[in-house]
């Protein structure tokens, strides 16, 4: 492999006059800062009106409104965003939509997390036969296309919230695996964790206390692209009918709902997809930006 | 492979709802329900189903659909081209707009290409297949009224047709394909272009950058493509399985979520069986392809 050769950073990178003004470095310094809390911030946003929304603005119930207000379109008095076809508020169901897909990405990232580290911190720590069985059982579970397995499983533990979130955290557990013993075999070698063994603490003790607190750092970046990719499953397996069904609004199930009316209500689906979107892109742009601060 | 046949058979024998009682619907008595299910072998021990029906499938024989008493593989057979269609429609469009779009913008990081491309990856990475789909759908279908909304032409009624019929499928399957495709390209460019020696002999002969990003880089580039070309085919997968059904197409997506919601567990069984072999098979064509094309992989054993 060639070594990097700075003349050629020089020569490859743009001069700083040529670069268009949002890429100049002065601009860039502050950019790194907003880069980071902005995205963050309308996240917290998004999370506090999903699930304090409603209740601060006394929206009307997200389920079994009057049918006769059925349709109505967007900035009707008293429904902001109109409502759907079956008369309910849009906004409030929008909102209450989005606890189902918050509640499910986040609670299948935390069980996917905390199931995988453990297993990939006893595979890395002990080694030999422990780890090749533990190791095998994941490329296993690898060989399934997250979405395949998220319905599969979901149909066999039956459509509730905390099925999803069961059968979404089993595609997490692999990935957390995986990188957690890597970090794991890279720790064990280290001085303190000899000194622990030393003056004699237990394999349970030295893997929580030096190895997980250790490992823990790099594993947190990327819980925010989990969270995003475990919402997908989720909205996905809604839409299909697999996943939290109506009067209960997810995001997911509204589209699904939405798509009957699409061509005379397009709205239906569209503002259910934005809060999606927007809840998925923000989680991108935090764990891109949080990356980028750590690795500078 | 066994093992993952173990997961799939012992999940989906234990799902709840009997599928005798779903074939004969909810009126039936008991002793119906008891009948059918020793009609079907369902109450054999868990251990001899599961060797029988691992016998069979190496044979490839899946088994016969709960529901139309169908062989499993027949009914597969018949869903597959449509499938199949989908996912090579979906790889012309993703990697023929990706490799050109990776390597404009790696020709001038962070210009005004590299920029748009970030800026359009960045939106398509975060929204889900099906809801591109739908908008697809709203845009050219609804408002524009030139493709169809939904259903399938068979190849036989005619090239054209058929491919109308799959193009917004495939297109909204290939959204997040190219994301993934034109990030990963651009930046092994960006940074074959910086670190490589080749590069600065080419640039040392006096080669062009046009000609360095074409001849040389996009060349050794296509290693790290070929890498997220093969671990994300169960991505693909996902895609199209959720696209046959916004669409209306009759393939293996369409078949599994029918199955699925009908407890029809043999053809679920072979279908997931199907789908993580072909995914095994694509890793190993994936590792193959590297032995192929770069030499020292094939000689880094000995090599060095």
């Amino acid at each position: 492999m060639a070594l990097p050769v700075t003349d050629n950073l020089a020569q490859t990178e743009p001069a700083e006059a040529t670069l268009p003004f949002w890429a100049r470095s002065h601009f860039r310094m502050r950019r790194s800062a907003l880069a980071l809390y902005i995205p963050l911030g309308a996240l917290i946003l998004l999370v506090v009106a999903c699930f304090f929304g409603p209740w601060i603005l006394h929206l009307p119930p997200a389920s079994f409104a009057n049918i006769a207000n059925s349709n109505l379109p967007l900035g009707s008095p008293g429904h902001l965003l109109g409502t759907d076809q079956l008369g309910n508020d849009m906004l409030s169901r929008t909102l209450v939509g989005g606890r189902v897909s918050m509640v499910v990405g986040f609670g299948a990232t935390l069980v996917g997390f905390v199931i995988g580290t453990s297993i990939g911190v006893v595979a890395g720590y002990f080694g030999g036969a422990v780890e090749t069985v533990l190791m095998r059982i994941l490329d296993m579970v690898l060989a399934f296309p997250s979405l395949i397995l998220a319905m599969t499983l979901v149909v066999f533990l039956g459509p509730s919230e905390r099925n999803e979130i069961i059968a979404i955290s089993f595609f997490a557990i692999p990935n957390y695996a995986r990188l957690s013993r890597a970090a794991t075999l890279k720790i064990r070698e280290r001085e303190y964790v000899l000194v622990g063994r030393v003056i004699g603490a237990g394999p349970r003790h030295i893997m929580i206390r030096h190895v997980f607190s250790n490992v823990l750092p790099s594993l947190l970046t990327i819980v925010p692209l989990t969270v995003a990719v475990a919402m997908i499953i989720e909205a996905t397996l809604s839409f299909l009918g697999l996943g939290v069904r109506p009067p209960t609004p997810s995001w997911g199930n509204m589209i699904a709902q939405g798509q009957a009316t699409m061509s005379i209500a397009p709205q239906d689906i569209i503002i259910p997809a934005v809060g999606l979107f927007l809840t998925v892109l923000f989680l991108n742009l935090t764990a891109e930006q949080w990356r980028l601060r750590i690795s500078q | 492979m066994l093992g993952v046949s173990l997961i799939v058979f012992s999940l989906l024998s234990l799902l709840p709802g009997s599928a005798a009682l779903a074939i004969l619907g909810p009126g039936a008595t008991n002793a119906q329900v008891a009948h059918l299910s020793q009609q079907l072998g369902l109450n054999q021990p868990f251990v001899e189903r599961y060797l029988i029906w691992v016998g069979h499938a190496i044979t490839g024989n899946l088994g016969t659909s709960l529901l139309t008493n169908q062989p499993v593989i027949a009914e597969i057979e018949q869903r597959l081209p449509v499938s199949f269609e989908i996912m090579v429609i979906s790889y012309i469009l993703s990697l023929g707009t990706a490799i050109p779009v990776a390597i404009l913008a790696a020709r001038r990081p962070r210009g005004i290409a590299d920029s748009i491309n970030r800026l359009f990856s960045t939106v398509a990475l975060s929204v889900p297949g099906f809801v591109t789909a739908l908008l697809l759908i709203l845009v050219f279908s609804v408002k524009l009224g030139l493709l169809p909304t939904e259903g399938f032409v068979p190849l036989a009624h005619g090239l054209v047709p058929n491919v109308k019929s799959l193009i917004l499928p495939s297109a909204s399957v290939s959204v997040g394909l190219f994301a993934n495709y034109s990030r990963i390209l651009r930046s092994d460019m960006i940074d074959q272009l910086r670190n490589e020696d080749y590069v600065l002999t080419a640039r040392a002969k006096g080669i062009g950058q046009w000609r360095i990003l074409f001849l040389h880089v996009a060349k050794n580039s296509l290693f790290p493509l070929i890498t997220v070309v093969g671990t994300n085919f169960g991505y693909l997968i996902g895609g199209v399985v959720v696209v046959e059904n916004v669409f209306g197409l009759p393939g293996m997506g369409q078949l599994m979520q029918y199955s699925i919601l009908n407890r029809d567990y043999t053809v679920v069984q072979g279908e997931v069986i199907l789908i993580a072999v072909a995914v095994i098979l694509m890793n190993l064509v994936t590792d193959l392809a590297y032995i192929f094309l770069d030499p020292r992989v094939r000689y880094g054993a000995t090599g060095n």
